[in-house]
């Protein structure tokens, strides 16, 4: 169990990124911390990749730098699977979390925690970005390539976005997160396009899969306080694993769930079963040599993700899906990350064409 | 560096403390040394006043076998096995590309000489195209320690750096025991069936030892009508269905499903791979006109048969 907040070894500053107030704000609240300027910041990287962990290795570091490309992308998803047209934003990367399944270990370059400070940048082109959409309903978020609040007590992220997108009304801004760390927002007034959301699994797999971070309990408690001071919040199944008894293990954690946090002030859910490249798998393998996660009937996607055999993957679906409606949950809109047409007519008897239509389904109910 | 005229019997082959390569063809060698003798002097060094091999064991080795007294070649004088090693690192890194065995025994041989781990991992997985983490390095020096036998076979199956990844997670004893098997087959199969066999042990608790050792793959291993690669594809086939329980189950439902529509073998139905798509493709092939109209005939009539389409309902559900 860690509520307790995350704080790095070290942060090491690129020397172009001194000046920044955000720079000045991390420093501020991570005082105790030691600091090292760096020129080169490759060299850097270098030396923390040569490590035997190095994606450990690179959690225990902070690095202050800038974003010199796009903040605002649209989330990769996969191809051949249906998307839901989310668009990401890139303010941080890596996450102080160790889950055992993520992504991150496999998809980027930079082990460490990374915080771009040229924060003026981002709003000028979120603002680009929104007018240039003006005419439709955006979804989008931070919680893609880090988690959007487990660094929120140094950088204060929370506050600054929430600002920005409270005033854009054609945006619904999602902070996504397996943390408590609550604070800064509990500070501020909630929006109607403000949605904060909690990646949940199962207890089981949350204690032996997602090392660092807070219980689900901890989650829903969270959740809970939020939604009662009127944040509207969401909640992510995913990855949904199999594991001896996951019936039971999910069906106990939708219970918890919906008894604590009003069907009224959810959002959405989201449902995806676990998938993963290749390549993850030998990562996993060596990282987490006791799980047992990766050896399940996995098939190769059309993504060329290995994924559950299709129908290990309608049952879990199905077995959530009529958890939640069992539970009070009848109206949630529930959407899936990453998966087939066929997967959504056999479980939701929804046949969406394409992204599009995915993400009116999701944005235009609930608003 | 001098050169000397040495006999060949006063270098002591018996220290291979500098040697990095066992395994290689000697025939072009063999031929270019008869035609045009020893060009290029291999490299050796003094220790207890005996002269021993730097670089050159394939050179030394050919002229022994060609009963060749004397050779020409450069005495290194360098006491520090690390620095005399590295000569004839770079002596080889600039001519020739090294195989994935020779990587290993290069890594093995720096750090024995005391270069240290992470020296290495900056300065030569580089250059021998390895990435630069501990953790390749930590997987070659495994690749290192593997016994005589079973480099040879990696040598001369010319198994990929996956397989011997694969190998590597298997300990020395599953290494020996997996060799039979994996003998016979080709670089895909070899690795599938260590994928497999791992997968399985690793889901049932069960130690490769105990999934080798039992009834139904001794009776493949001990079956006197089945040649070795026969045997080989067995298990690995019996593994596979292990490790893929319901889509076999679900493959073999549907496939005897289409055996009862007794079609004729020219046209095929197939499932998407996996079943993943919901699409089923129907193929026919033909040799004439007549044939093809045959063809189309018996699809037609499929297409009154309630019984075909009842295979593609709701096949998952």
């Amino acid at each position: 169990m860690t509520k307790s907040k995350y704080f790095p070894r070290k942060i090491y500053i690129e020397k172009a990124s001194l000046g920044f107030p955000m720079t000045k704000r991390i420093l501020k609240n991570a005082s105790h911390v030691p600091v090292e300027i760096v020129e080169d910041v490759e060299n850097l990287i270098d030396n923390i990749k040569i490590s035997r962990d190095f994606i450990g290795e690179g959690k225990k570091c902070l690095l202050i730098t800038q974003n010199r490309g796009k903040f605002v992308k649209p989330c990769p998803c996969t191809p051949h699977y249906i998307g839901c047209n989310y668009f990401i934003i890139n303010l941080e990367l890596q996450c102080p979390i160790d889950c055992t399944y993520c992504i991150l270990q496999h998809y980027l370059e930079n082990p460490m925690i990374t915080v771009y400070v040229n924060t003026e940048d981002l709003w000028k082109q979120l603002d680009d970005f929104l007018y240039k959409n003006k005419n439709r309903t955006l979804r989008i978020g931070t919680g893609e390539l880090g988690d959007s609040m487990a660094l929120d007590h140094i950088t204060k992220h929370s506050k600054d976005l929430i600002s920005f997108f409270r005033k854009r009304k054609n945006a619904i801004f999602e902070l996504k997160t397996k943390t408590v760390n609550i604070e800064n927002i509990l500070e501020i007034e909630p929006a109607k396009n403000i949605v904060v959301a909690w990646s949940l699994n199962s207890y089981k797999v949350a204690q032996n899969e997602e090392k660092g971070a807070p219980p689900v309990r901890e989650r829903i408690e969270a959740a809970r306080l939020l939604s009662n001071r009127g944040f509207r919040v969401g909640f992510h199944f995913d990855p949904i694993i199999r594991y001896q008894g996951w019936v039971d293990g999910y069906d106990e954690v939708v219970d918890e769930l919906l008894e604590k946090v009003k069907p009224s002030a959810i959002a959405w859910i989201s449902l995806g079963s676990l998938r993963f490249p290749p390549g993850l798998k030998t990562i996993i393998k060596k990282r987490f040599p006791n799980t047992k996660i990766i050896y399940e009937e996995f098939i190769l996607g059309k993504d060329g993700k290995l994924r559950y055999f299709k129908p290990l993957r309608l049952q879990l679906y199905k077995e959530i899906i009529d958890a939640i409606r069992r539970k009070r949950g009848e109206k949630i809109p529930i959407y899936f990350c990453m998966e087939s047409r066929e997967i959504w007519r056999k479980t939701l008897r929804k046949t969406p064409k394409g992204k599009e239509e995915v993400e009116k389904y999701i944005s235009l109910l609930r608003v | 560096m001098k050169t000397i005229l040495l006999p060949i019997d006063k270098i002591y082959l018996k220290d291979e403390r500098f040697r990095i390569s066992y395994y290689f063809p000697q025939d072009e060698l063999l031929f270019s040394l008869k035609k045009i003798g020893l060009i290029n002097p291999p490299i050796v060094t003094l220790r207890s006043d005996r002269f021993i091999l730097v670089s050159g064991w394939k050179r030394v080795l050919a002229c022994l076998k060609l009963s060749i007294s004397s050779i020409p070649v450069f005495v290194l004088e360098e006491e520090d096995d690390l620095k005399a090693f590295k000569t004839t690192f770079y002596d080889n890194l600039a001519a020739r590309e090294f195989s994935l065995l020779e990587k290993s025994e290069i890594l093995k041989r720096l750090k024995k000489f005391g270069e240290k781990d992470k020296e290495i991992v900056k300065q030569y997985l580089p250059l021998l195209g390895i990435p630069a983490t501990l953790v390749h390095f930590d997987t070659y020096l495994i690749f290192s320690q593997f016994r005589p036998e079973l480099k040879n076979i990696i040598h001369k199956k010319k198994m990929p750096y996956s397989s011997l990844e694969m190998l590597a997670e298997f300990n020395p004893h599953e290494r020996e025991l997996v060799l039979p098997l994996i003998l016979p087959l080709g670089q895909n199969k070899q690795k599938e069936i260590l994928e497999d066999l791992q997968f399985v042990s690793k889901k049932s608790d069960i130690p490769i030892e105990k999934i080798l050792g039992s009834e139904e793959i001794q009776d493949i291993l001990v079956s006197e009508r089945l040649s070795h690669v026969q045997k080989a594809d067995k298990v690995r086939r019996l593994l596979k269905r292990k490790r893929y329980p319901l889509f076999f189950a679900l493959k073999e439902s549907f496939d005897s499903s289409l055996k009862k529509m007794q079609l004729p073998k020219e046209i095929k139905v197939s499932p998407s791979p996996f079943f993943e798509d919901e699409e089923f493709s129907v193929t026919f092939s033909f040799k004439n006109k007549e044939e093809f109209r045959k063809r189309l005939l018996k699809l037609q009539e499929l297409n009154t048969e309630e019984d075909f389409f009842e295979l593609f309902n709701d096949i998952l559900e």
